[in-house]
């Protein structure tokens, strides 16, 4: 069955689509939003710590379905396992309007200039894809601008001598240290570092019609109980709405995108919120279903002139996936170190992220979101007792305890870090699903252990009695700040689409979510998908309107 | 006399209720969805001897057994065979080794017995099929997920946990920054 046609086709309704969306329907263009989830409904999960978003052992309150959604992890061994949205391997990311937006931390990092010119700045990796962005920061910065007035950031670059240059202040002033922060934030001063407030896509005032942030504890993983945290789901695509050009289509799973014998995409063939089978057609279409899905969906779009999958023809979609491996330290106090003036993560340091002595890039570190009672059940030293009375003492003596301070390390690109489809493995509605295969690149072990001995070194002038490190391993990245897979760039060759997130050799087929990312920067990721939503939705406009 | 819609429910559940419990019809003598009495009593001192009691409620108050029971039957049935066969490798472990089942052991000589668990050391004949290690690694976690989760699964009763955490609960929307006496 087909439905009218309109203008834009979008597939995917969470930091990039959101704002394409709200782009394109702001400028006459009429618009369908396709997202395979729902609208997120904070009665349905609200505080349970168990399907939050950083824990998901009982389910995944923002989705998928685990049922429904399964994917393949292929191991080192070339076996292959079947997985739900609870696994680790499974790389989650929420599949609801807003998606990541709805129950991310809400860090607002802009990435530095370095970010863009990782190759340059530190010369080749070996057994990497390492290379510039095709954009610079100076390109991307009023289109950061916008994400940061437009969703809702607050903060100060004031006391961060890192941030990268800027035309306009925040829209808000920054938050202000919870007692973790003011603790570490002096303790960092005294060793010569530049602690600074994190810019936050959360209100630190009134902002845009919804109310201040009321410090709750359960915000990282969680859906905001005042609608304080700025996403998507709450600011763009409203909006979009409002203007009567964008129909946001929830429940609805696209199979494919079809693309004619000329090369030109034509429409989707989904399914609805019934399970029946329908096509869409539209002059133009925009992917932004994340890094793994987008990629899935580009290699399940086989046509004639793309017979492995749309933008496929040189083996690109899929490759380079990262993420961020999380490395850092913890560390126990002797006194009460936290006052769970939510959501935890408030301060954090830029020292880090560049020019560090045999280090490519680097990262931030920063105070860590809280957990709840489970997740700290599992956040224990290394050889302390995980049953018995040890463990409940331990517990006990140490909830409020803990400092941390943890950042997301600058991944090397591998090429052989990947997203394919499998052969086997269908999806609810008989859509082959996402497989992934490879490992990230070694070097990434070394720059963790370097960002971890350096917060473990803090919290020990700190005066932590027992600290420890962690990291990551040589397993897969992707996750929550999944990226890369649809590689922006010059040279078709070695790129899937050109720096406006246009699919080479498909004009009408754009790309704009993390998958058009190059290389991950040292920051989370948030607001760069949506200054690229940004990007892309302006050159559409400019070319098409 | 009128018979509502409710009445006549109620008297439905009655009688089905009644089913229930004629002998031929039950599974066992089990207060439990999924466990035999004989299983959960095994299974609550396992779960006791992980977060014991003292000054602050244990496994046991909190209601861990009744997560578990509840997770088994409606969230992940294929964990129960895991269950059966690990409770009964365990009971018959602890016979051939103390000549008494699991729960009749002094608690000093139950924790030996958890030790044992954990390092794969116990009668290796009744753990052919799983690890005793992975079958243990399995109920800690339940365990923790029991007394420290929410509890509308079924578990950390009245908020036991998050007492002990000196946490205040519900989470009330506002400034949730209490004392608790600290």
């Amino acid at each position: 069955m087909a439905d009218k046609k309109t203008d834009v086709i979008i597939i995917g309704a969470g930091a990039g689509g959101g704002v394409v969306a709200k782009e394109l329907a702001t400028n006459g263009f009429s618009v369908v939003l396709f997202e395979r989830g729902d609208w997120p409904d904070y009665d349905k999960h609200i505080n349970d710590e168990l399907i939050s978003q950083r824990v998901q052992d009982l389910g995944s309150a923002f989705g998928p379905d685990w049922e429904k959604h399964p994917r393949v992890m292929i191991d080192e061994q070339g076996d292959r396992h079947q997985i739900h949205a609870g696994d680790g391997a499974y790389g989650h990311v929420a599949a609801c309007v807003g998606s990541g937006t709805v129950s991310y931390g809400a860090m607002a990092w802009r990435f530095m200039k370095e970010d863009f010119l990782l190759k340059s700045t530190y010369g080749m990796v070996e057994d990497s894809t390492l290379d510039d962005w095709p954009i610079t920061y100076d390109d991307l910065e009023p289109y950061y601008e916008k994400a940061e007035w437009e969703i809702g950031v607050a903060g100060d670059d004031y006391r961060n001598p890192f941030a990268p240059p800027r035309r306009k202040p925040h829209p808000m002033p920054p938050f202000e240290f919870n007692r973790e922060g003011t603790y570490l934030a002096d303790v960092c001063k005294r060793l010569g570092l530049h602690p600074f407030s994190i810019p936050m896509l959360r209100n630190s005032v009134p902002y845009n019609g919804r109310p201040a942030c009321i410090r709750n504890r359960t915000c990282c993983g969680y859906a905001c109980p005042v609608d304080a945290k700025n996403g998507t789901h709450n600011t763009v695509i409203p909006e979009a709405i409002r203007t009567g050009n964008c129909i946001v289509r929830t429940n609805c799973v696209v199979a494919e995108i079809l693309v004619n014998d000329q090369g030109k995409a034509t429409g989707v063939r989904y399914f609805d919120e019934k399970g029946k089978g329908r096509t869409q057609e539209a002059d133009i279409i925009v992917v932004s279903a994340s890094a793994t899905e987008t990629a899935r969906l580009l290699l399940n779009s086989k046509s004639k002139l793309f017979p492995d999958g749309a933008g496929n023809n040189n083996d690109w979609v899929g490759r380079n996936l990262q993420g961020h491996a999380y490395t850092g330290a913890s560390g126990l106090f002797d006194f009460d170190i936290l006052d769970l003036s939510g959501p935890g993560a408030c301060m954090a340091i830029c020292d880090y992220n560049h020019h560090n002595e045999g280090i490519i890039g680097g990262g931030l570190l920063a105070t860590e979101f809280y957990t709840l009672p489970y997740a700290f059940s599992q956040s224990r030293p290394p050889g302390e007792a995980r049953w018995g009375i040890n463990h409940k003492n331990y517990q006990r003596e140490n909830y409020y305890r803990l400092g941390r301070l943890v950042g997301p390390i600058q991944e090397i690109p591998h090429f052989e870090a990947r997203v394919t489809v499998d052969p086997v493995v269908k999806d609810h509605w008989g859509i082959p699903v996402v497989a992934f295969s490879g490992n990230r690149h070694p070097i990434d072990i070394k720059h963790c252990s370097f960002l971890a001995e350096k917060a473990e070194h803090i919290l020990k002038e700190a005066g932590a009695i027992r600290t420890w490190q962690h990291g990551g391993g040589y397993g897969l990245s992707g996750g929550q700040h999944q990226a890369g897979t649809c590689r922006m760039g010059n040279d078709p060759k070695t790129s899937v689409t050109n720096k406006y997130g246009q699919v080479h050799d498909i004009d009408n087929l754009f790309i704009a979510d993390g998958s058009l990312i190059v290389t991950n920067g040292g920051f989370n990721p948030a607001l760069t998908i949506m200054a690229l939503g940004y990007w892309v939705g302006d050159y559409i406009v400019k070319t098409y309107k | 006399m009128r018979i509502t819609r409710r009445k006549f429910l109620q008297s439905l559940g009655l009688l089905y209720g009644s089913v229930l419990y004629l002998p031929s019809c039950r599974r066992n003598d089990s207060e439990y969805r999924v466990f035999t009495s004989s299983e959960a009593d095994t299974l609550i001192a396992l779960c006791e001897q992980i977060i014991p009691a003292d000054h602050d409620p244990g496994a046991t108050d909190a209601g861990v057994i009744y997560f578990i029971d509840r997770l088994l039957h409606q969230r992940f049935p294929e964990l129960l065979p895991v269950y059966q066969y690990g409770l009964k490798a365990l009971d018959q472990s602890v016979r051939e080794l103390y000549g008494f089942p699991f729960i009749s052991l002094s608690s000093g000589l139950q924790m030996e017995v958890l030790k044992k668990m954990e390092m794969d050391e116990l009668p290796a004949t009744y753990w052919k099929e799983r690890k005793s290690s992975s079958f243990f690694n399995q109920v800690i976690r339940n365990t923790m997920q029991g007394f420290y989760g929410s509890p509308r699964h079924g578990g950390n009763k009245n908020y036991a946990s998050y007492r002990m955490l000196k946490l205040d609960f519900p989470l009330v929307v506002g400034q949730n920054r209490y004392n608790h006496g600290r």
